[in-house]
């Protein structure tokens, strides 16, 4: 049995236990639906798991970048693209991706919501820095974009949140997805 | 960006949520035997990667066995050669023995101590042995058996014919041995290297 010899549980749920929120959160951003999620980072972590997981360790940065491109190749057959499409009816999958204590909170809602306006390629920069505590190297290499490209998307989406931030709290959201 | 620091603290006060238990027990079932491979993990003092350092207090405690057990075993080994080199025949000479055990006046003259089986030392009888090693033979406590996993090593993919391709997975163990003899406060560490080689079966996509 897989386990650790300080508690009885298997090496892969302490693992997961740990970086499960994170993926997850991520997995919705790129799936855009919380039941699509779902099957995306269990897709992608039992791929690398059972490649890497003997080793008792695995780096999160293999199971984000495995996240992306399921989430691409799901995102090209028609029966996914369709799903995509029937989104708009949903809940802001980015509220539903945080503890719902946080979201009582005036000031997260407001946050939330002017981080759901971001353009996708700035959330995604900001939901592997934030959250997934990633370096801007790892999200380069996550994203397979430069450090530059990265590192000024990053500070683009800080810069809008800044802006936002004020204007949902006093209830006067600007254009939504606008980009930079 | 120091411009932004208030506002990332408060993103990252935002906690993601967990997935729920019913999310994880369907991993668990995907996972498969990948969950249960055997591994396991060392305590954080001790590295998977390395053996244990010198300065941690288990070492230091067994410094002194190990180095006991060295002279011991390097002393057994000069007794082997003596009666390999010096003794004519399989048998060795009664003057030869009477000189070797000279040097231990406490040491009985039993009789003929090649032909004792129980005794571990050729050239030595079991009621020879107690004086002449310094090591009692009765009362020692059941062995300890304990196994150390050491490290892993990928050794990548391998191809079976007619089977699913592997990953071959070689685990290093370390297995030792001890013997504690608890009225004379003894104890003899023994280590045994050994290794393990694991197939893991890979799904073609």
């Amino acid at each position: 049995m897989s386990t650790d010899p300080m508690n009885s549980e298997p090496i892969w749920k302490s693992w997961f236990a740990r970086h499960g929120a994170k993926l997850l959160l991520f997995a919705r951003q790129q799936s855009r639906r919380p039941d699509e999620a779902e099957d995306l980072l269990q897709e992608a972590f039992v791929r690398i798991w059972r490649l890497y997981g003997h080793t008792g360790e695995v780096s999160p940065g293999l199971v984000y970048r495995a996240i992306r491109r399921l989430a691409i190749d799901w995102a090209r057959s028609i029966d996914r693209r369709q799903a995509r499409e029937d989104k708009v009816a949903l809940d802001s999958p980015m509220s539903l991706g945080f503890e719902r204590s946080l979201e009582e909170d005036e000031r997260n809602q407001a946050l939330l919501r002017a981080v759901e306006r971001l353009p996708a390629e700035q959330k995604e920069v900001l939901t592997l820095k934030i959250w997934g505590e990633l370096t801007f190297d790892e999200i380069a290499r996550t994203l397979e974009e430069s450090l530059n490209t990265v590192a000024s998307r990053y500070r683009y989406a800080l810069q809008k949140l800044k802006e936002w931030v004020p204007e949902e709290l006093e209830g006067q959201p600007g254009t939504s997805g606008a980009s930079r | 960006m120091k411009e932004f620091d208030e506002l990332e603290k408060s993103l990252r006060r935002l906690k993601p949520r967990p997935p729920d238990e019913k999310f994880v027990a369907r991993i668990e079932s995907a996972l498969g035997d990948a969950g249960n491979l055997a591994i396991r993990c060392l305590p954080e003092e001790e590295s998977a990667a390395s053996m244990p350092s010198p300065s941690s207090s288990s070492s230091s405690f067994f410094r002194p066995l190990l180095f006991f057990t060295g002279a011991l075993g390097a002393g057994l080994a000069a007794v082997w050669i003596f009666f390999a080199n010096f003794s004519p025949s399989p048998v060795p000479e009664p003057a030869g023995r009477i000189a070797l055990l000279g040097s231990h006046p406490d040491v009985p003259l039993a009789g003929d101590p090649s032909d004792d089986p129980d005794s571990p030392l050729h050239g030595v009888s079991l009621s020879e042995l107690p004086p002449y090693s310094g090591m009692p033979v009765s009362g020692w406590s059941d062995p300890q058996v304990n196994e150390r996993f050491l490290r892993m090593v990928d050794e990548g993919l391998i191809d079976r014919p007619g089977r699913l391709p592997a990953r071959q997975v070689r685990h290093y163990f370390m297995d030792e041995t001890i013997w504690s003899h608890p009225a004379s406060d003894l104890r003899i560490l023994s280590t045994t290297p050994r290794e393990e080689v694991i197939l893991i079966e890979l799904e073609a996509y």
